[in-house]
């Protein structure tokens, strides 16, 4: 492409076109400009438009385009072609910065990015003349020039805040600072000069404001990897300069906005971070300067107003305190009384204070108030910094600090009770100022779990909390009505039972208060109280206390979704399904109403599911309330059918992808409760459930297993008669599963159930196609879970078809396989085998193949009988892998390993534990001492001189014990 | 992990101060005593220009040499801003040279080997020029003059030819420097010429790429032990500073030292009242415990673990640093060196050096919270955590750099690990989250370098949520459901 007028020409008419909101003539356009920006010159049509083009937005365009350009191509990726050529590169180069400088600021941005980019390639070695040519603009005095040099280092240089340190990295670093710490330096005391000159000159300020936060920020990255020796020697001017700075007021530079923070506000705030990093990084240099900025950031909280315009800077002053004051040697800067009360009273208490926009968020933004206030992301508010300077306090001056919030928590309180509905902002301080100050460990699942012992929670419950709760309208006061339902939630762990029990039917009462704050909050305390354990692993409040409140609960639970706001409150739905599970058969009474709600709930969110977790717990709650039901009456899983199937069709034929995973569960859980044979319902939707596009989403895999596993053991038989022509299918799936390393042990679980219940005449022609697909998985890649699951089935397999037929299946594979497995995968790996089930299906499989396998004993495989043997005794006397899952009832959402990919498990659709063995042999270790017993009886002679001459001593003696408990003795 | 002492190529912040000096000028005035030369105050009264002093040392009068050479040694002596530059150029240094040969004008030898050893003072390429001048082999022979003042100056100006670099010690060394140097020990050397033997000894012991060759180190070593036996400290102090030097090298080096038996000397002058003894005696039983374990064990059996904790609450932010980093090479390794660390009382004042100690300092003990986590028995890592290490180490993840960040992170993945193995990965959660741990950990997944991000992710996913992925696939047979099929192979395990 040349740079010629008519190649200028047709690029803007593309570029205007890409402008087009017809997506018929941009989409082309775009697809145009793509296909020529591999021409040489393209990059510099763009500039030259961008700098010459008669119209304004084709400007703006190419300005946008050139960054966009230069963002996919100026990397020269390792192996792949240079995709600007180099006289482009240097031209650009040449140009860029010039031009940049001159440009209007909506075009400088974009090209100050730009250079931003090619820095990072290029600077400081292909690039080495950007330096000089930045600091060189300080001198023109324009200071739009000048803050478009500012801001193009600030983008260069920021990098150095998050990288390692490493020699390339800090040469550049040292590159920099020789360049360009000392004219920064002369820009910053010049530029302060001229803030004195043109104190009354409102734009000229504005523009001298912006480059001293530029320049402040590069001070920040130019300081953040270590001390450089330059501003060690200019500490001084830096210092004082700043710190007079953060005493600064002009009335010229204050805004009328009350929300968005003012240049003044942004400086003093980037000045809190600077000598943040200097307090904590540079200690020791640092030291003589630091008393001067803790006044002087104390007394700017003192003066800072409550607008919102202040909140980034009053949260960095305040943690720029709280870090400094938990340091020993500055302890003595704050340990004066008078200091701490003014601290207290001056930067504390105000910052605690329920302003106007808390106000607002809690009526109108209550979701965003409740992840504030109760999941702590309150990171970098006001109330959150105060309370951290307040922990900061109380690790040296618990007592004083303790001391003179009492006297304000007693104040404030007296200034409520005096008026209430005028005052009662006070009390909400009062109450958060408490919790600040006892709260010194917290968890989401606990609660506080250390307080502060000098603060009595439990008298202050009962004398200020409790009275609001038991007002008589719940709608009055609705912030005073969540703190209090707050406190009760976070020091569960503190206040005595007793008292708990008495605020249950308040919290009850509560569900129906119209604030969504105060029910949601309810629910939630409800929830956490139900939660609690008391002594021996059961709840701490029990079904019998809850006894008198069913009925109200579950009413006002079910009430409260209706409440406008709440129609998916996920901590509502957590405390239905809580609470089921706290109560249990005491529920029943009112399973008809409450499964018809919880029916007509799962349509309505089906139409469109935005609520994870809610509809996590509707599940969960409706797999509590069919297996609450079904263990009492288990004829009553006819009518969870005839009110859910409904529904899941529907679900399944649109194709909810969120759901589809829990329907899947709840139906296996219904599934397993039919005690006859399968309805021919559920046979009706067999094959569709083999359907691959079901099985390629992971999230579906689990339960879908899990439900074919149902199926298997209710209906194996039905199977193998009514859809034979599905075996194929039904082993394609577990082929698809095996392949991969993610899901084959859901593989393993498919297969364990096909060979545990399918009559084996249906399988007998794939048993051979089976075992290959395993060897070769093995073969090509091996993995300790593949092994488990390997070993368990190869023995569950020995156990229901014996031990011979498994020799000669795989001697028919291969000659000498047998001995193979044996020798390279049973007898090295079986120790790896976990859980208890698992283990002795293996012991089971093994004695099988010691004892009821003739080639074991009279061909090249005997050499194998001891090891194995030994092998056997080793996983006996392993100790038992004896870690016992969670109880059910206290199980969370984000306890249930899986949770966040598609699929989450219900915890109360939960499986029971099988035991395929169980009925056949009760101890493996004596089943294996009566294998024995017969096996020498059939030889007599052969057992015992093999024992004798190499088993080792340690696992004969083992042996004998088995022997013995037996009671039986070899031959 | 071992770490060596940090190979700084690029340095961003200004020259240590805690380091030992280089080069030293000679402006003490008590000298001249030992030089009763005659017209000194003349001398005073109308200094000569410098183009006096050109001609007067390149002339033939003995007596105007001597009043200039002088006059070259007092503008060099000055307290501020000496004309190095300036004399060099007045090209006078190979006469000045020459003069260190006139036997039989002591008063002359003394003042130009003075005005040279104060040339060779400033930078390297004003040492040059002395060098150049030929001055090396002069000075040597004049560590043999039977005047103590002359010998004791020229020992010095040898020093500062050693402190330049290993290639002018290396010079030196070849030309033998060692034995004269070593002849003036003796029970009868004056404490002040002592001094500056023992820091030219130090200088010749100094600097790497190449160290110094191993028969003049193993010709040092001996006199070395003997001067650390002293009780002048600034002797005892140079001599643990080239015993620093000569143990920041290879193993076989710090083997070399080890040798010598003098590890539990230098233990014992680590807990020395005497900052500056403190400094490189620590340095060098640091550079000790970078070695092997063998190496390390012999410093563990020197007793450094009973003199580290009261040097990791030193009030000097360096010595708490330099006391760490040697804590963190010993907690790297065998776990037996680690109970050790437990035994002998080190968690305490780690965990509270890691609270509250000094930022470069708390870097370090995060390594050595680090290298514990990687070598401790799961037992020991239990007490570690029992000693309350991870309420500060959490804390840090706010420091303000990326690779502290990094390595907390890691360092508590392995801890997860340890409390998979214990079956108590709930109870570490909870911890990690009562102690604030969970919403730094959640805001570093913000955090800008990668890495971190990355670490930060991968211990939230792990630990506190959870998730798998996945890869003989069936392809869907004629009846749209996988189709079950394989082909055989050959099997071999």
């Amino acid at each position: 492409m040349e740079l010629s007028d008519a190649n200028l020409q047709t690029l803007t008419e593309y570029l205007k076109k890409t402008l087009d909101p017809d997506p018929a003539i941009r989409r082309p356009a775009e697809k145009f400009l793509e296909s020529v920006e591999g021409s040489q010159n393209y990059p510099l049509l763009l500039l030259t438009l961008l700098e010459k083009s008669q119209e304004n937005v084709i400007k703006v365009c190419a300005s946008v385009t050139f960054k966009n350009y230069i963002k996919r191509n100026w990397r020269i990726v390792e192996d792949e072609p240079n995709k600007i050529c180099e006289s482009d590169r240097v031209a650009i180069k040449a140009n860029i910065v010039p031009l940049m400088l001159s440009s209007p600021e909506q075009i400088q941005k974009q090209l100050s990015d730009a250079i931003s980019i090619i820095g990072r390639e290029d600077f400081p070695q292909k690039w080495p003349d950007l330096l000089t040519e930045m600091v060189n603009r300080f001198q023109s005095g324009d200071f739009h020039v000048i803050n478009g040099v500012l801001r193009t280092a600030h983008s260069l240089f920021k990098r150095y805040r998050h990288e390692f340190k490493s020699n390339e990295l800090w040469t550049e670093i040292k590159l920099v600072l020789d360049a360009f710490a000392l004219p920064l330096t002369n820009l910053f005391k010049a530029t302060i000069e001229l803030c004195s000159t043109h104190a009354n000159d409102a734009s000229a300020l504005k523009v001298l404001f912006s480059s001293l936060i530029l320049i402040a920020k590069l001070f920040y990255s130019l300081n953040f990897q270590d001390l450089p020796e330059f501003f060690e020697d200019n500490m001084e001017t830096w210092m004082t300069n700043f710190h007079s700075l953060l005493t600064l007021d002009n009335k010229l530079l204050q805004t009328d906005d009350e929300e968005e923070a003012g240049l003044l506000e942004l400086l003093k705030s980037q000045i809190c971070d600077n000598a943040a990093l200097y307090a904590q990084k540079y200690d020791e240099e640092f030291q003589p300067y630091l008393p001067r900025f803790v006044t002087a950031i104390w007394n700017l909280l003192v003066t800072t107003g409550q607008e919102v315009k202040y909140d980034l800077l009053v949260s960095n002053a305040i943690q720029f305190l709280a870090s400094v004051c938990e340091r020993p040697h500055y302890k003595h800067l704050f340990e004066d009384q008078n200091t701490l009360t003014s601290i207290c009273e001056k930067v504390i208490v105000p910052n605690m204070e329920f302003r106007a926009a808390d106000e607002e968020a809690f009526e109108d933004n209550s979701e965003e108030y409740i992840r504030r206030d109760l999941e702590g992301s309150d990171v970098d508010t006001r109330r959150r910094a105060a309370c951290d300077l307040v922990r900061g306090l109380c690790k040296f001056f618990e007592g004083p600090v303790t001391g003179i919030f009492s006297g304000y928590v007693n104040s404030m309180l007296q200034e409520y009770a005096k008026n209430p509905s005028v005052n009662w902002k006070h009390k909400d301080a009062a109450i958060y100022l408490v919790t600040s100050l006892a709260s010194k460990a917290q968890t989401q699942k606990h609660g506080i779990t250390q307080a502060n012992e000098l603060v009595n929670l439990t008298e202050f419950f009962v004398n200020h909390i409790q009275p609001d709760l038991k007002s008589a309208t719940v709608n009055e006061f609705p912030v005073l009505k969540a703190d209090g339902i707050k406190y009760i939630m976070i020091f569960r762990n503190q206040v005595p039972k007793e008292q708990l029990l008495v605020s249950i039917p308040l919290l009850i009462n509560h569900l129906q208060a119209e604030s969504i704050v105060v029910h949601t909050y309810a629910a939630h305390a409800l929830e956490r109280l139900f939660t609690m354990r008391g002594t021996n692993n059961t709840t701490l409040i029990t079904a019998a206390e809850m006894a008198p409140f069913v009925e109200v609960l579950l009413t006002n639970l079910f009430k409260a979704l209706t409440l406008p706001g709440s129609s998916e409150n996920e901590y509502i739905m957590k405390a239905i399904m809580r609470s089921f599970s706290l109560l249990q058969e005491s529920i029943i009474p009112y399973m008809p109403s409450v499964i018809t709600q919880l029916t007509q709930k799962l349509l309505a969110v089906s139409k469109n599911p935005s609520k994870p977790h809610f509809n996590h717990y509707m599940f969960e709650s409706i797999c509590l309330s069919i297996r609450i039901t079904c263990k009492a009456n288990p004829e009553a899983v006819g009518s969870f059918e005839e009110a859910l199937f409904l529904v899941f069709t529907e679900i399944l034929q649109n194709d909810v992808q969120e759901f589809i995973p829990y329907v899947f569960q709840v139906m296996s859980l219904l599934l397993e409760m039919h005690k006859n044979e399968i309805p021919s319902s559920y046979m009706a939707l067999f094959p569709h459930l083999l359907q691959p596009v079901l099985w390629e989403r992971t999230g579906n895999i689990p339960p879908l297993v899990r439900l074919l596993q149902a199926y298997l053991e209710r209906g194996a038989s039905t199977i193998a008669s009514a859809a034979a022509d599905k075996i194929p299918g039904l082993l394609g799936v577990f082929q698809k599963l095996i392949a991969s390393k993610a899901n084959d042990h859901q593989g393993f679980y498919l297969l364990n159930s096909i060979i545990e219940h399918m009559p084996p005449e249906s399988v007998d022609q794939y048993r051979k196609q089976i075992f290959i697909l395993l060897f070769q998985r093995l073969q090509n890649s091996k993995t300790t879970k593949f092994i488990k699951s390997f070993l368990v089935f190869i023995n569950l397999y020995c156990v229901r078809y014996g031990a011979l037929a498994l020799q000669e299946i795989f001697d028919g594979i291969q000659p000498k396989m047998f001995g193979m497995v044996l020798e390279k995968i049973i007898i090295p790996e079986i120790q790896k085998v976990s859980g208890q089930v698992e283990k002795k299906i293996c012991a089971v499989g093994i004695t099988k193949i010691l004892t009821e396998c003739p080639p074991m004993m009279d061909t090249e495989y005997t050499k194998l009988w001891i090891p194995l043997l030994q092998a056997l005794i080793g996983l006996f006397e392993l100790p038992e892998d004896d870690t016992i899952p969670d109880e059910e009832h206290f199980i969370d959402i984000e306890d249930t390993p899986g949770y966040q990919t598609a699929f989450s498990q219900l915890a109360f659709a939960g499986k029971k534990e099988h035991d395929p063995v169980g009925q056949m042999v009760n101890n493996p270790r004596i089943h294996l001492a009566q294998s024995l017993h017969k096996l020498s009886t059939a030889c007599p002679g052969r057992v015992l001189s093999m024992l004798s001459t190499s088993l080792n001593a340690e696992a004969l003696q083992y042996l004998q014990g088995y022997l013995q408990a037996a009671s039986v003795s070899l031959l | 992990l071992r770490r060596q002492r940090v190979e700084v190529s690029i340095e961003l912040r200004k020259a240590k101060k805690d380091e030992q000096i280089l080069k030293r000028r000679n402006i003490s005035i008590h000298v001249k005593e030992a030089n009763p030369s005659l017209g000194q105050d003349r001398a005073y009264e109308v200094s000569p220009s410098l183009e006096e002093i050109v001609e007067a040392v390149n002339g033939d009068d003995t007596e105007l040499q001597l009043l200039a050479t002088q006059a070259t040694r007092r503008l060099l002596s000055r307290h501020k801003d000496p004309p190095i530059n300036q004399i060099i150029e007045l090209g006078i240094i190979p006469r000045m040279v020459e003069f260190l040969g006139r036997a039989d004008n002591a008063a002359l030898q003394f003042e130009a080997a003075w005005a040279l050893t104060n040339i060779a003072s400033g930078t390297s390429e004003h040492t040059r020029a002395v060098v150049e001048g030929g001055a090396i082999p002069a000075f040597i022979s004049l560590l043999s003059s039977p005047h103590m003042h002359i010998s004791e100056q020229s020992v010095w100006a040898l020093g500062n030819i050693a402190g330049d670099g290993p290639l002018y010690r290396d010079a030196l060394i070849a030309r033998n420097v060692i034995p004269p140097l070593l002849a003036l020990v003796s029970p009868a050397t004056p404490v002040g010429f002592l001094r500056n033997i023992t820091w030219t000894l130090s200088n010749l012991c100094r600097n790497k790429n190449p160290c110094p060759p191993l028969d003049a180190v193993q010709k040092i070593l001996p006199v070395l032990i003997f001067l650390l036996q002293h009780e002048d400290k600034e002797v005892i102090s140079d001599c643990c500073w080239a015993l620093s030097y000569l143990t920041d090298s290879c193993n076989d080096r710090i083997q070399v030292v080890v040798d010598t038996g003098i590890l539990p000397r230098l233990v014992e002058l680590m807990g020395s009242p005497d900052v500056n003894v403190v400094t490189p005696a620590l340095r060098a039983i640091g550079n000790v415990v970078t070695g092997t374990d063998q190496q390390t064990q012999e410093a563990i059996d020197a007793g450094v673990l009973t003199v580290l904790p009261r040097l990791l609450r030193h009030t000097k932010p360096v010595i708490q640093k330099e006391a760490a980093w040697t804590l963190s090479n010993i907690a790297a390794g065998p776990c037996q060196q680690i109970q050790q660390i437990i035994t002998c009382g080190l968690l305490p004042p780690l965990v509270e050096l890691l609270s509250k100690g000094d930022f470069k300092a708390q870097k370090e003990a995060v390594w050595v919270v680090a290298n514990f986590m990687t070598g401790g028995t799961v037992h020991q890592v239990v007490e570690l955590v029992r000693s309350g290490v991870l309420k500060p180490l959490l804390n840090l993840l706010l420091a303000k750099d990326s690779k502290t960040i990094l390595t907390i992170l890691e360092t508590i993945s392995k801890l997860f690990l340890a409390a998979e193995k214990l079956g108590e990965t709930e109870k570490l959660c909870l911890l990690v989250e009562e102690l604030d741990g969970l919403e730094k950990i959640e805001d570093l997944q913000n955090h800008e370098n990668d890495m971190v991000y990355r670490a930060a992710l991968n211990i939230i996913e792990k630990y506190f949520s959870g998730e798998e992925n996945t890869d003989l696939e069936p392809q869907p047979g004629q009846d749209g459901l996988y189709d079950f099929s394989v082909e055989k192979q050959d099997f071999d395990f």
